[in-house]
């Protein structure tokens, strides 16, 4: 019998499987951050757009320009790293992830395209906003639909991957690349949890950007900070049933190490309820304390606390049913300790100039250059 | 065979189209770093403001381009190589994944820099807007230096297949001459883009400046130092054991000798893709210069978009020409010395890092090497090969069985490169031929030589592959057996009749076995030079088998024993011939 689960390269993993695992939800949780922003914020941002034509919603227009213009930003340090917890995972799962990626072909690498198309057009927004007019409205249902189409991909192929044998059946069905994992009872509910989970935290920034404008637009700051916490908490609210459905939809197996069977896993699931409801729950309490800033700042804390628990369940759903699929991790481990150093100094100066010139471009005022 | 095949006709020309496109944005996204940089620096000294509006217009251009399609077209290109070669996309990240994660670094700071250089136009001092371009000059540029190791690794991978290290796999024989064209082509694409950029500029006087800048400045000396720069990387590919001469179906590996075969015609040897791709080269290249001497002596005010646009288009066609040639002088390997296109890989050569037993106790020795593969077969090997349903395992249904097991192992070893109708397409190389000449084909697809010719073996490195008529293949790996069902759908992709199809059956005229496995797919009735006896006697065609690559360099010698010899020269005088004797032979 030939196992389903392509067998490793016969090449030493180049570093120790813990290090791959940490940089691997590192990289992942830094870009969740932004890739939450573009998904939550192109469907906020595209409402406040159709309800903002409205001569009294003069607040919401004004959100939909600030969505606008941090858009192409957002999408770009989405990717960007984006990148490196595609790479951390094809280093660790490779052998499903691609034979899954297989499986789903062109859905897979319409990726690309649809990419490119939802960033040009997040760029026309920016650049062209005033003059687009109508058609503007329609780039902003454009961008969520397209970026909602993506995440549904991602979902696919990180739900499809967890199925080693399924993928062998499928592969023998149709081998064309057309087939997606819908009918994956998991599926539906994982997506609407990640969906709902991002509105969530665009809710919050968009608190955390109401107590940044207060001081310069106060009816703005109240008014985001108000409207930031009706969205994340309303969207937490039914983010729990929506987890709970997920749960609920996970192979019996695997739900049961949640519910006892791994401690570790179980602390982290409800260690992660607790700090996301304590988030939401805080930008509540932001809008009628006398100092909302550090309501949000616990908010923003704790509810980036819980999302980094979220993704250690997600973590742990993964190695759950890898692990009853038969998968085995890689036990040859030869570490390329002079590469990895290169890379953890490179690292940290990369780090450094990101903050530099961002905080050069932000400390300097529009017509700053006056030579 | 260890992974899924994307079954998706030519599905290697999907890398090709978006690597293409690709890697004509990412070398501007380096040289035109460099060039907008130096042009806000000469329009700032100069107090040149309507260069310098310019180079604002230009910086957005670039933006668009190189941080929107380049930098996603580059995570296209690793999306499709996961697709098309799962196998080689996991050897490749495992070796480099901390070349990757290295370069992510200098990525993350480009693309940083890019969008603060951009955003801060008209909020930055001049001094530390000019600074931002050059930390986004440098990150590019090391980019580059990074993914150039891994690029040139794969046609050339030095020491590493001996000892498994990142450094070896990195610093290999084409890495520095790949570096510095890489370079120069990065820098005379600035220029190129330059030219368009300009082309939709009101201002004549601005224009011309520009574009005269461009051309002398940045295309010409580049046009110079490319091809220079070329001719070193072939000559240290060569010295690493790259064919290049017989790929390009050259008599020697001299400059002369390279042009004299790119521009031939009829060529029978070597690999054609390669060899018409080096000719688009050197013919949209030349175009190229000269259009660009054109533009910069004569035209600079009035050129138009048409001009322009033509430059970028031969650019695109020689740089995508440039790519394509590197790529086929690849083949057959995927990763030279350790892995071939079909994603069959060498076993594991005496000196290099082995597994631990424990590694070997859970996953099982290495299945997919060529000599695994052999001994176990393709079917018993990977698990996405289709079964054969139980009604065609029937002795009497040879054919239906060999149409279906013979399009698996097809899709298998095969689909990689080849299409039945489309591109590299296989029925016109098999039609009319017979199961068994097809079969001989098979058998002689690839084997490993020493750098003598002398037969080897595949764990002797460095392996050399001697190639059907140096056409680049893999070997087939898989048994007997197998290779005689593939070369069944073969004949019956070539418009075999199913009725006639049937098991090998042991012949007892000698002759006719050795003519069928060696001689019939070139001299068959729709081969290459169908056999004509000319009412030759059986002593002429012993003395002739005896002289073949001397009759014709195409012809490999004669390998049989002295009996196939004699038996061989029988049958052939036997068979009809038409034309009188003489003439060519």
């Amino acid at each position: 019998m030939i196992p389903a689960i392509p067998q490793p390269d016969p090449l030493a993993l180049p570093a120790p499987a813990w290090l791959l695992w940490a940089l691997l939800l590192l990289t992942f949780f830094l870009h969740v951050i932004p890739m939450n922003l573009v998904l939550g914020g192109s469907i906020i941002g595209a409402i406040a757009r159709v309800r903002g034509r409205r001569a009294d919603r003069a607040h919401e227009a004004h959100l939909a320009h600030v969505i606008v213009k941090a858009m192409p930003v957002l999408i770009s340090a989405t990717v960007t790293l984006g990148v490196a917890a595609l790479l951390f995972l094809q280093v660790l799962y490779g052998r499903v992830f691609f034979a899954s990626a297989v499986v789903i072909g062109w859905w897979w690498l319409s990726v690309i395209g649809l990419l490119i198309v939802t960033y040009y057009a997040a760029y026309l927004m920016a650049m062209r906003e005033t003059s687009l007019g109508a058609s503007g409205l329609f780039l902003a249902w454009l961008i969520a639909a397209v970026v909602g189409v993506i995440s549904l991909v991602y979902s696919n192929n990180m739900t499809l991957m967890l199925k080693p044998a399924d993928l062998v059946a499928r592969y023998a069905a149709n081998g064309a690349g057309t087939q997606l994992n819908l009918l994956d009872r998991s599926l539906l509910p994982r997506h609407l949890h990640m969906v709902l989970g991002a509105i969530a935290v665009s809710g919050l920034a968009i608190s955390v950007l109401g107590v940044l404008r207060r001081r310069r637009d106060p009816a703005f700051g109240q008014w985001a900070l108000r409207y930031g916490a009706f969205i994340c908490t309303a969207a937490t609210v039914v983010n729990i049933f929506a987890g709970l459905w997920w749960l609920a939809a996970l192979p019996r197996d695997v739900l049961l190490r949640f519910m006892g069977g791994d401690m570790r896993a179980m602390g982290e699931l409800l260690a992660g309820i607790l700090l996301t409801l304590t988030g939401a729950g805080h930008t509540v309490l932001a809008v009628t304390a006398k100092r909302p800033g550090v309501m949000v700042g616990i908010s923003a804390g704790t509810l980036l606390a819980g999302i980094l628990m979220m993704l250690l369940t997600r973590d742990a759903i993964r190695r759950f049913s890898l692990d009853l699929a038969g998968y085995q991790p890689v036990n040859w481990v030869a570490p390329q300790w002079g590469p990895i150093a290169i890379f953890v100094a490179l690292l940290l100066v990369a780090v450094g100039t990101v903050i530099w010139m961002t905080r050069a471009l932000a400390a300097a005022r529009p017509g700053g250059n006056v030579s | 065979m260890n992974y899924p095949v994307w079954d998706v006709p030519a599905s290697g020309l999907l890398i090709a189209v978006i690597a293409i496109l690709h890697v004509f944005v990412s070398h501007f996204a380096v040289g035109g770093g460099f060039y907008l940089v130096l042009l806000e620096r000469k329009a700032r000294l100069g107090g040149d403001a309507p260069l310098l509006d310019y180079a604002k217009r230009l910086s957005r251009f670039f933006i668009l381009l190189t941080l929107v399609f380049g930098a996603i077209s580059g995570v296209g290109i690793w999306f499709t190589i996961g697709l098309v070669h799962p196998q080689a996309t996991s050897s490749l990240i495992n070796t480099f994944v901390w070349g990757w994660a290295i370069e992510w670094t200098f990525f993350v700071v480009e693309i940083a820099a890019a969008m603060v250089y951009y955003y801060g136009w008209d909020r930055l001092s001049a001094r530390l807007h000019m600074a931002i371009g050059w930390i986004y000059v440098a990150t590019a540029w090391l980019s580059l230096v990074i993914i150039n190791g891994i690029l040139t690794y794969m046609l050339t991978p030095g020491q590493w297949p001996l000892t498994r290290g990142f450094w070896d796999a990195f610093f290999n024989e084409t890495y520095w001459p790949a570096l510095v064209a890489r370079t120069f082509v990065a820098v005379g694409l600035a220029g190129l883009y330059a030219i368009w950029t300009a082309s939709w500029l009101r201002d004549a006087a601005l224009k011309a400046r520009i574009a005269r800048d461009a051309a002398w400045r940045w295309v010409l000396p580049m046009a110079v130092a490319i091809p220079l720069s070329l001719v070193w990387y072939l000559d240290a590919a060569a010295d690493a054991g790259v064919p290049v001469a017989e790929i390009i179906g050259a008599r020697d590996g001299g400059l002369v000798s390279l042009l004299a075969a790119v521009f031939s015609t009829g060529i029978a040897t070597g690999y054609p893709v390669a060899q018409r791709a080096a000719w688009w080269v050197i013919v949209a290249a030349s175009a190229l210069t000269l259009l660009t001497i054109l533009l910069a002596a004569a035209r600079s005010r009035s050129y138009g978009r048409p001009l322009a646009g033509l430059l970028m288009i031969l650019g695109l066609v020689a740089m995508g020409g440039s790519e394509w040639v590197r790529e086929d002088l690849r083949k057959p390997w995927v990763i030279g010395q350790y892995m071939f296109v079909n994603a069959l890989r060498l076993p594991a050569p005496g000196g290099a890092p082995a597994p631990p037993e424990a590694f070997v106790q859970r996953f099982g020795a290495d299945r997919f090497t060529v000599d695994a593969v052999n001994a176990a077969g393709v079917l018993k090997s990977s698990v996405w090969v289709r079964p054969v349903p139980d009604h065609l395992l029937a002795p009497s249904d040879y054919a239906a069985r060999a149409d279906h097991q013979g399009r698996e192992l097809f899709r298998a070893l095969c689909a990689s490169c080849h299409t039945i109708d489309g591109y590299l397409a296989i029925r016109p190389l098999v039609k009319g031929k017979g199961p068994e000449a097809l079969d001989g084909v098979l058998a002689r697809l690839a084997s490993p030589v020493d750098a003598a010719g002398a037969a080897s073996n595949w764990t002797t490195l460095p392996v050399h592959v001697k190639t059907w008529r140096s056409r680049r293949m893999p070997p087939f790996a898989g048994t007997d057996e197998e290779r005689q069902l593939l070369a069944g759908y073969l004949a019956l992709v070539g418009g075999a009749e199913p009725a006639a199809l049937g098991p090998p059956s042991p012949s007892a005229d000698i002759g006719k076995v050795y003519y069928d496995a060696n001689c019939a797919a070139c001299h068959g009735p729709d081969g290459l030079a169908p056999l004509d006896a000319k009412g030759r006697k059986p002593a002429e065609f012993y003395d002739m088998i005896g002289r073949l690559p001397a009759i014709n360099e195409m012809m490999p010698a004669f390998e049989g024993t002295e009996e196939q010899r004699k038996a061989l020269a029988d049958y052939l005088a036997a068979l009809p011939g038409q034309a009188p004797k003489g003439g060519a032979q």
